[in-house]
């Protein structure tokens, strides 16, 4: 009884928390523009889905923002996980001093907001301003803490057995990484991955102020000038068009993996 | 054992271990650590777009905010945003961590539910629920029909419901990961110790104050840090709502720098920067100091 009264309590918060303002997104992304400018929960009088979100895909420039959004994330993902894990493995087995200062200083930027001006003067320096390559560094290198904090930690509660009979068997450091160590971190590297996603994919502040150019916007970007464009407040249909394409991605892949996605934050994360 | 750990980690791995971090450590230094100090100078620095010379200007460029009324009215309203959308965040992750604690085939459901907002763009949080809030949307619909009158009260175009407002949504967006790390703290919490109490007589209100509440300090710790920290540098829920409006109610540290920064006063902008990284340091280490003094060892 105490669980179907708090199946009752939860359905009866999940409604007006996510049940209602995500029907209210997707039933006016199909309508037409004065129809969604009222802005009601009642089902369109007349579908205008089709025209809709061609409007988006064309003059919200969505593809430019997909395209960039998957070339800006992927890569440097994947250089975090790559350079973050080896960066862990060397921090967790090695007592050098100067190795445990650069750990904290990586944990720290964890922590501590990024300093945005500072960092458009450094990439104007390196001449990189406004380019991709400069986004991607800089994601890469404020995201690296996060990832080698989890990642630490977790080598750190693993015996050392693995490694060093890989080692008298004659495998060499790499191989060592590559055959024991990467597999072993697997678990905190696919939460890691989690949060990188969600993080990155969403960036707003970093693309704002470091991607110039219409050729380089990101989704948030298009997202964000599509919705800005109209000087005549926000056409809530096409706005909410795009807010589901620029969704979508990540919901789609929630939607194949999410048994895992939980369970790995659930387990995987946060042992502070 | 140990001298045969000791002597194969010394022997063949170590020397070169070090060369495993180098990258991250360049990556790092350049990209994080460097602006990082390098914003403790600009903002004492007279740098603008319009002339190519940096002087030393002192505390100028915070006499400058400060005649605009931009310095102390955003560092207050930056706090304020913060503590709302922490108390809300923790508020609802705690209580859904609470409900949902147990795995479980519907408590996957729901977990799985709550978790969407966390997926989409602060952005897209912002849009949905400046419609949802809208003077002539759902929220004021609802309240028009059970309350008497008819409502079309506009959340975001008031000053201090304003601030309230986004900030909710910034919680909105985030709390089905506070979610999650409260249940994984619940989880790791051993059952003896909530039967104990159980079979002394403890109700489930008082089961969880005394006995799982303290328990699960080092996930209030990590949520109530980090909820905090983000907080402090908000800017895409304004961007997508409010607009840093109406008129100034809005306009967090960081909005205030960027719109210093679209003036090219690059100075005042990092001495934006800097308030934003004062506060956060100045909050996260006593209360990091704070709360992990309360953590009990299990």
């Amino acid at each position: 009884m105490a669980a179907a009264r708090r199946y009752v309590l939860l359905s009866l918060f999940a409604i007006p928390w996510i049940v209602l303002p995500l029907w209210l997104l997707v039933v006016n992304s199909v309508k037409t523009e004065s129809d969604a400018s009222l802005l009601s929960i009642g089902l369109p009088s007349h579908f205008n889905g089709g025209a809709n979100y061609s409007t988006v895909l064309h003059q919200g420039r969505y593809l430019v923002g997909l395209g960039n959004s998957l070339l800006m994330a992927v890569p440097s993902i994947l250089v975090v996980l790559l350079l973050g894990s080896m960066a862990a493995w060397a921090y967790a087995r090695s007592p050098r001093r100067s190795l445990r200062v650069t750990y904290y200083v990586s944990v720290l930027s964890v922590v501590l907001p990024p300093a945005i001006i500072p960092t458009v003067y450094t990439l104007t320096q390196l001449g990189l301003n406004g380019s991709r390559l400069g986004y991607l560094l800089t994601i890469v290198g404020t995201r690296l803490g996060m990832v080698i904090f989890l990642c630490t930690g977790f080598v750190r509660s693993l015996p050392t057995d693995w490694e060093e009979a890989a080692q008298l068997d004659g495998a060499g450091r790499w191989q060592v990484y590559r055959r024991i160590v990467l597999p072993l971190l697997s678990p905190a590297l696919f939460t890691g991955a989690v949060l990188l996603v969600i993080n990155v994919w969403n960036d707003f502040f970093f693309a704002l102020f470091l991607l110039q150019g219409p050729g380089r916007v990101t989704l948030p970007l298009t997202l964000y000038q599509f919705a800005s464009s109209s000087t005549y407040g926000l056409r809530w249909n096409l706005v909410f068009a795009h807010v589901i394409l620029t969704s979508l991605p990540l919901l789609a892949a929630y939607i194949i993996m999410q048994r895992r996605v939980l369970a790995g934050l659930t387990e995987g994360g946060t042992t502070g | 054992m140990a001298t045969v750990a000791e002597r194969s980690r010394t022997g063949r791995l170590r020397p070169g271990l070090a060369l495993f971090a180098l990258p991250s450590v360049v990556l790092v230094l350049v990209f994080f650590l460097v602006p990082f100090l390098a914003n403790a100078v600009f903002a004492f620095v007279r740098w603008t777009g319009y002339s190519d010379t940096l002087s030393w200007t002192g505390l100028t460029n915070f006499e400058l905010l400060n005649q605009l009324g931009i310095l102390g009215h955003a560092i207050r309203i930056t706090v304020i945003y913060a503590v709302i959308t922490m108390a809300v965040q923790n508020g609802v992750g705690l209580a859904l961590a609470t409900a949902l604690e147990k795995t479980n085939r519907v408590n996957t459901i729901f977990r799985s539910i709550f978790f969407i907002p966390v997926l989409m763009s602060p952005l897209a949080a912002g849009y949905i629920w400046s419609a949802v809030l809208s003077p002539d949307g759902p929220a004021n619909d609802f309240l028009s029909a059970v309350l008497p009158g008819s409502i079309h009260y506009a959340y975001l175009g008031h000053g201090v419901s304003a601030l309230v407002t986004v900030a909710c949504i910034d919680a909105w967006k985030w709390s089905g990961l506070a979610t999650l790390v409260y249940i994984a703290g619940l989880n790791r919490i051993p059952a003896q110790l909530t039967e104990a109490a159980r079979i002394d007589g403890a109700g489930p209100w008082r089961r969880f104050w005394s006995v799982k509440f303290p328990l699960l300090a080092p996930a209030v710790t990590f949520n109530v840090v980090i909820t905090l920290v983000g907080a402090f540098s908000a800017l895409d829920a304004v961007f997508a709502t409010t607009g840093g409006g109406p008129g100034d109610a809005t306009t967090l540290l960081n909005v205030a720098l960027y719109l210093q920064y679209g003036q090219s006063y690059f100075g005042q902008a990092s001495a934006l920067g800097l308030v934003v990284t004062l506060l956060v340091v100045v909050t996260a280490v006593p209360l990091i100091t704070w709360l992990r003094r309360r953590e009990v060892p299990m």
